[in-house]
């Protein structure tokens, strides 16, 4: 093409803005995962590498709860938001077309719409009466909670992969004697995996590090890990924090990038 | 084998409504290469659709081995196709896409594995069993296509334009050894193509269609000296149209004085009279033609023959194609004045169409 487009690199200043805008984003969060190796008490000082922060919070019962918690929360949520979303875009593309389909991407899309604050304090209140009926104090609250706003973020990695998908495939499934079922098991499901696991992945990673909705909605004493974080931190900032902070960070980069590394192969 | 009785399909309602097939009848035999050919948007594929039960017809009957499978859905029909794209499952090997249809009906590994091996062995692709469909080229997926198609051992075989991907000399090569297969293995198949050289070169019998109808069913060679009217003439090889009169048994063409037919074909009034450009003839001929005067106005050489442009003296146009043989008596002009013959035998006389006349 010997005609020039316009092509926004080629601007002035553009590397620099990006490498700006790469070190202030990355080099707060660096600085804390150095802390949390730093054996001086104050942050700032470093007097060597140590794992005793690390250690310190592994020790600590109510860290491991906390922990505990968000993993059921975040596993759980994660799980039936996928498998809810999944059965959505299952019903978006390739359904026959549903009236008020329309209607079904705003359902969808209510967390990405209505703010998470009015969200929460909504579910809260509404939660609030449950509790009192029921007397059930447990994780289920936070678990449903999480359920609703991790659905979009399901959503749209498997809708991609399937829209992506060829119907020719299940159409030559259906010519080979495979019934609907047989179909979705041994053709639609496996070429749909590789969107299922990285729905699950962003659903698991945003249901992890919530806190607005989990520090209202949760019974008093249930902890998960980013409401525990904003408790500890109103007292104190420790060295044990930024350990279980960069624990934090390394799990949700892992998932993260598994996830990427998933749809990247399984193409 | 396969009766398609006054099938239709119209997609929509009311005014606008879109009949895609209107009131097809064809019988399919046993062992036959049948082929459904048409420009795109003729119905062909529809009918195809509706014959492995991807469409439900509109109205009329598919009867298979004396039974109406009209509403039977796809997966319960002795009928599978070799698709456009193939349309092999990207996540399964060579063997585990052949043993798809077989496994999908239940049979038992055993069989299975033996029915697989056999089919590969058939289409030449046993080496590559393990490989998945992604890793392979066209020609190869064509012949995993054909193999998965096969192997639950279908009463009939219906293929999409399975070579439409391939190019011209694969396309050649697979022609044939499709063709081999059929004849050897005895199967039925059913062909979709839009390729008039194809069509003519594959089939035992050809439908030629077009706006949702049928236009003519018969063996190639009949389809290409008798074809049935201007558009079946005119899609199948290359036609010359002119103008002719018929009265009493006699056809008048170009300002020349009638000439008695052999056969009396026709109905007296105006005619279409249609002749391949390679039956016309340089130069006069003693008896049983029609001669008519002209001159060359455009000469196209394309390798084993060369195109001529006749204007006649009447103001019609003839196109001839005349064999380059280096001991050929005359050679081709352009602005050179002759004479042409047009052999009676070799003209066929269509009904004047509506749009003759314009």
């Amino acid at each position: 093409m010997a005609e020039k487009r316009f092509d926004v690199t080629h601007m002035p200043g553009v590397a620099t803005i990006a490498i700006v805008t790469f070190l202030a984003l990355y080099i707060p969060v660096l600085i804390l995962v150095v802390n949390a190796f730093n054996a001086s008490d104050t942050a700032g000082r470093w007097e060597g590498a140590t794992l005793r922060w690390f250690a310190a919070a592994l020790d600590n019962t109510a860290f491991r709860r906390a922990a505990l918690n968000s993993a059921i929360v975040a596993l759980t949520a994660a799980t039936l938001s996928t498998v809810l979303a999944t059965a959505a875009a299952l019903a978006v593309t390739r359904g026959r077309h549903i009236k008020g389909q329309g209607g079904i991407f705003v359902i969808l899309n209510q967390p990405l719409l209505v703010p998470e604050i009015v969200f929460a304090i909504a579910l809260m209140v509404v939660l609030a009466q449950v509790k009192q009926a029921t007397g059930y104090q447990g994780l289920g609250y936070v678990i449903v909670a999480h359920t609703t706003f991790c659905i979009p973020f399901a959503f749209l990695p498997i809708r991609a992969r399937l829209s992506g998908m060829d119907l020719t495939l299940e159409t030559a499934s259906m010519d080979l004697y495979a019934s609907r079922f047989y179909t979705f098991r041994r053709v639609t499901l496996p070429l749909l995996l590789p969107g299922i696991l990285a729905g699950f992945m962003l659903a698991f990673v945003i249901s992890l590090d919530n806190v607005v909705v989990s520090s209202l909605i949760k019974s008093p004493g249930q902890e998960t890990l980013p409401t525990y974080l904003m408790g500890e931190l109103r007292r104190n900032l420790t060295s044990e924090i930024y350990a279980i902070s960069a624990l934090l960070l390394f799990a949700s980069i892992s998932i993260v990038a598994a996830s990427w590394f998933v749809t990247r192969t399984r193409q | 084998m396969l009766d398609i009785r006054s099938l239709s399909k119209k997609f929509g309602a009311g005014n606008s409504a879109f009949h895609a097939l209107k009131s097809i009848d064809i019988t399919i035999e046993e062992g036959e290469f049948f082929t459904l050919l048409g420009p795109s948007g003729c119905g062909k594929t529809t009918l195809l659709r509706m014959i492995a039960g991807f469409e439900q017809p509109s109205g009329g009957q598919l009867v298979l081995d004396g039974k109406d499978i009209a509403m039977i859905p796809p997966n319960n029909r002795p009928v599978n196709t070799v698709f456009q794209s193939y349309a092999l499952f990207p996540h399964m090997t060579v063997a585990q896409n052949v043993a798809f249809g077989l496994e999908a009906r239940g049979a038992t590994p055993s069989e299975v594995a033996g029915r697989v091996d056999e089919m590969l062995e058939i289409v030449q692709m046993s080496h590559l069993r393990d490989r998945k469909s992604s890793q392979m080229s066209g020609g190869q997926q064509q012949r995993v296509a054909l193999a998965r198609a096969l192997a639950p051992r279908p009463r009939i075989l219906l293929l999409d334009e399975p070579l439409s991907a391939l190019d011209l000399k694969l396309r050649k090569q697979m022609q044939v050894e499709l063709k081999r297969l059929q004849r050897e293995m005895g199967l039925t198949f059913i062909f979709v193509t839009h390729d008039q050289d194809e069509a003519l070169t594959m089939s035992d019998r050809i439908a030629v269609m077009e706006g949702g109808t049928l236009q003519q069913v018969s063996d190639p060679r009949a389809l290409y000296d008798h074809p049935a009217n201007r558009f079946v003439a005119e899609f199948i090889g290359d036609a010359n149209f002119l103008a002719g009169v018929i009265a009493d048994a006699k056809l008048g063409m170009a300002g020349q004085p009638p000439v008695p037919l052999p056969r009396n074909e026709a109905a007296n009034g105006p005619v279409t009279v249609m002749i391949r450009p390679e039956q016309v003839v340089v130069g006069p001929l003693a008896k049983d033609a029609i001669t008519l005067n002209g001159r060359i106005e455009t000469l196209v050489f394309s390798g084993n023959d060369t195109q001529a442009s006749v204007r006649l003296q009447n103001g019609e146009t003839l196109r001839l194609r005349a064999q380059n043989n280096l001991h050929a008596e005359t050679t081709l002009t352009e602005g050179q004045r002759l004479q042409v013959s047009l052999p009676l035998d070799a003209l066929r006389l269509l009904p004047q169409e509506a749009a003759d006349a314009a």
